[in-house]
């Protein structure tokens, strides 16, 4: 399964209570950064999305498919999630702040991920759906479908400032 | 060759692959993206190019010498080339596919074999192109220099 995180701590032995006090103090900075759940199947464009949203100071997982997208947001099997009201917008102790995913991929696409989202508990996360055609007809249904944004491929730095927006809409009010 | 030599020859030979199209702005934009904490980064995203560019290039060529050409998922292989050669801003490969996924959809086979023979040969220049290209920026590095931007 081809499932690239950009931190990932891994522990094998008891960590000193220095190392501890590090990692959670790690940790406790990750959970401030946004998270991005990145989906293509295109090798190169994952690489690249990865480090445009790096660069940006976004944590990312990349995932290669609709169905590993599912997977990982834990909506493969389900219809509805039988998630507890805590654990709704997080996976595995991370939360996930924006979905970006590719229109056009093999199997589940992206607007059957879209539709997915939407339908479940995670639909108050923004989706941005991304793909190399301009096609009208597709740009409207997506947005009707939920997405926040339709970007065009291959995205810039200068295109981040978009998700920045719908990030920070995200962010719960006070 | 001394390095100022060697940081000109790279700067000419850059500029020429832009201007003869081989590359385009998005290529820039790769460049961009390149820092201290991931000085391979162009080496790597155009590795990894050159690997599903292979690949995809040996199916086309195989599915074409099918009795039964299936022209769908050719388009759709077609289509992945055309958006992994725009990613990395190989502007002429990408310019070409455009053409062949019009044969795929007319299902014409001459025209796809004449596309696949013209994308297969650009598609070897530019591996060319940018292999020698990294070549002259490692010789730059190994005598010391820095990449001139």
């Amino acid at each position: 399964m081809e499932l690239m995180k950009s931190e990932n701590i891994v522990q094998d032995r008891q960590p000193q209570p220095q190392e501890e006090e590090e990692i959670m103090q790690q940790e406790e900075e990750e959970e401030q950064r946004f998270h991005v759940l990145a989906v293509d199947d295109s090798v190169i464009d994952r690489k690249l999305l990865e480090k445009l949203l790096k660069a940006s100071s976004y944590q990312v997982t990349c995932v290669e498919s609709g169905e590993k997208a599912l997977e990982y947001l834990g909506l493969l099997h389900h219809s509805s999630p039988a998630s507890s009201s805590s654990s709704q917008h997080h996976h595995q102790g991370h939360k996930v702040n924006l979905i970006m995913t590719d229109f056009s991929m093999p199997g589940t696409s992206g607007y059957d991920l879209l539709k997915r989202i939407k339908g479940s508990s995670w639909k108050d996360v923004p989706v941005v759906v991304m793909s190399s055609e301009n096609v009208p007809s597709r740009i409207s249904m997506c947005l009707e479908g939920g997405a926040e944004e339709f970007m065009l491929k291959p995205l810039q730095l200068s295109d981040l400032h978009k998700i920045q927006a719908h990030l920070l809409k995200s962010l719960p009010h006070s | 060759m001394d390095l100022v030599q060697l940081q000109r020859q790279l700067v000419d030979y850059r500029t020429s692959l832009y201007h003869e199209g081989f590359l385009d702005e998005q290529f820039t934009q790769l460049q961009s993206l390149q820092d201290e904490n991931n000085p391979d980064f162009v080496v790597e995203v155009v590795s990894l190019f050159f690997e599903d560019s292979e690949r995809l290039l040996n199916e086309l060529s195989k599915a074409l010498e099918q009795q039964v050409i299936d022209f769908k998922r050719m388009d759709a292989q077609v289509h992945q080339l055309k958006g992994s050669s725009s990613s990395i801003g190989a502007h002429r490969v990408q310019k070409l596919c455009i053409v062949f996924r019009n044969y795929c959809e007319a299902q014409n086979v001459e025209g796809c074999l004449k596309c696949l023979q013209q994308v297969k040969h650009e598609y070897g220049i530019i591996k060319t192109k940018l292999e020698s290209m990294f070549q002259l920026e490692q010789q730059i590095l190994n005598a010391g220099g820095s990449i001139p931007v």
